[in-house]
């Protein structure tokens, strides 16, 4: 299961409690856990991240890495309750205030917030273009979803984001295509043993804090199935070429395309956060085949590794 | 005579001094509480983070057990 915080800070008791009660069931020592946190006078003081400030001449990748710290120092919220509720569909000026609120609570985030956290602190930084993307893997008979920011600043790729995994997240801004940077993600997902199955590409997202456009998550969907090797790449290519064009919703034509694959099996998903995965066990409704495992994994429990 | 009040707004009342009391003590307690919240919540959060990662090191030494 997978729980979101849908009452703001602070967490009110209903989904305190269940974020407790899912510890409980989750961790091997169950309830001895809460047990030994909850009520303790003892607990560390955990000071609260200054956001990143830069001087004018701070260069663009050493800003991003001060972001990607920043970022980092909240930490993944490996607690089974997401506490930012973040609707995909808000307008950007939403999404900010959200990003706001997220500096001033200082809480662990998982992937999502931490897009929309990475949109607000590069905000002010306008010769960097940042644009969603969005990952379906495929590990021992689940489906799992990952999200980043993708960054492009004076034609070299790179990502910001959080992951549980330390290569699904930052990405310096060194790759020379958008190719390269995607395919060193899926590099990173077959060390975890996970097979990239759809790669979403987001279009560009504006710069305005206050701008009441939505962010397109999906200006592509790339299905690793239903494409050969080349024709992924060249999809890859001509998002870029998208994105360097500032091609979008109503600016002008799309690229023209004989062959791109729209996605037809997945159905656009409903609005609400969080980017949700599959935990062990669950199946989708959603009708997506599970294929046949190529290869039988080691059973730990169950375990599954999560991006 | 009381100088004119043509055109002067009348001042809203002010608001009771127990309320505005209570209500800056509604708001510390929120306060202390989200404090005391996000306290916890980094204690749960390295906990959950250690089991996390010593679920993936044993799956990993597993894996390179079975020669992937």
């Amino acid at each position: 299961p997978f729980f979101v915080n849908r009452g703001g800070l602070p967490v009110d008791e209903p989904t305190w409690e269940r974020m407790w009660r899912h510890v409980g069931r989750i961790h091997p020592e169950g309830e001895r856990v809460a047990q030994r946190i909850r009520g303790a006078a003892d607990l560390p003081k955990i000071p609260i991240p200054s956001v990143p400030a830069f001087q004018p001449s701070t260069p663009i990748p050493e800003r991003l890495e001060a972001v990607q710290r920043y970022i980092r120092e909240l930490q993944y919220n490996h607690t089974g309750t997401q506490f930012f509720e973040i609707k995909k569909s808000r307008p950007l000026t939403g999404l900010m205030d959200l990003a706001k609120e997220m500096t001033k609570e200082a809480l662990p985030i998982k992937c999502l917030e931490a897009v929309i956290l990475g949109i607000y602190l590069t905000n002010n930084m306008t010769t960097l273009d940042r644009f969603p993307i969005s990952f379906k893997t495929h590990f021992s008979g689940n489906y799992f979803r990952h999200i980043v920011l993708g960054v492009n600043f004076g034609g070299r790729y790179g990502a910001l984001g959080i992951s549980r995994r330390e290569e699904l997240m930052y990405k310096a801004p060194v790759f020379r295509t958008l190719s390269e940077l995607i395919f060193d993600f899926e590099e990173a997902y077959r060390r975890c043993w996970h097979t990239l199955k759809k790669v979403k590409l987001g279009h560009c997202v504006s710069h305005d804090p206050h701008s009441v456009e939505q962010i397109e998550w999906k200006h592509s969907i790339l299905d690793l199935d239903k494409l050969t090797r080349e024709d992924f790449r060249k999809e890859l290519e001509r998002h870029a070429r998208d994105m360097r064009l500032k091609i979008g919703k109503g600016a002008g034509p799309p690229s023209p395309t004989k062959d791109r694959k729209k996605d037809v099996s997945s159905p656009q998903r409903g609005q609400a956060s969080p980017h949700r995965r599959n935990s062990r066990g669950d199946r989708r409704p959603s009708g997506e085949k599970k294929p046949a495992d190529s290869k039988a994994m080691p059973d730990l429990n169950g375990y599954q590794i999560r991006v | 005579m009381e100088p004119s009040g043509a055109g002067r707004k009348e001042r809203p009342k002010p608001r009771e001094p127990a309320a505005r009391l209570e209500k800056a003590k509604q708001k510390s307690a929120q306060q202390e509480l989200k404090q005391r919240q996000r306290a916890e919540i980094y204690a749960l959060n390295r906990v959950m983070t250690e089991l996390e990662q010593q679920q993936f090191d044993s799956f990993c030494k597993q894996m390179q057990a079975s020669g992937e």
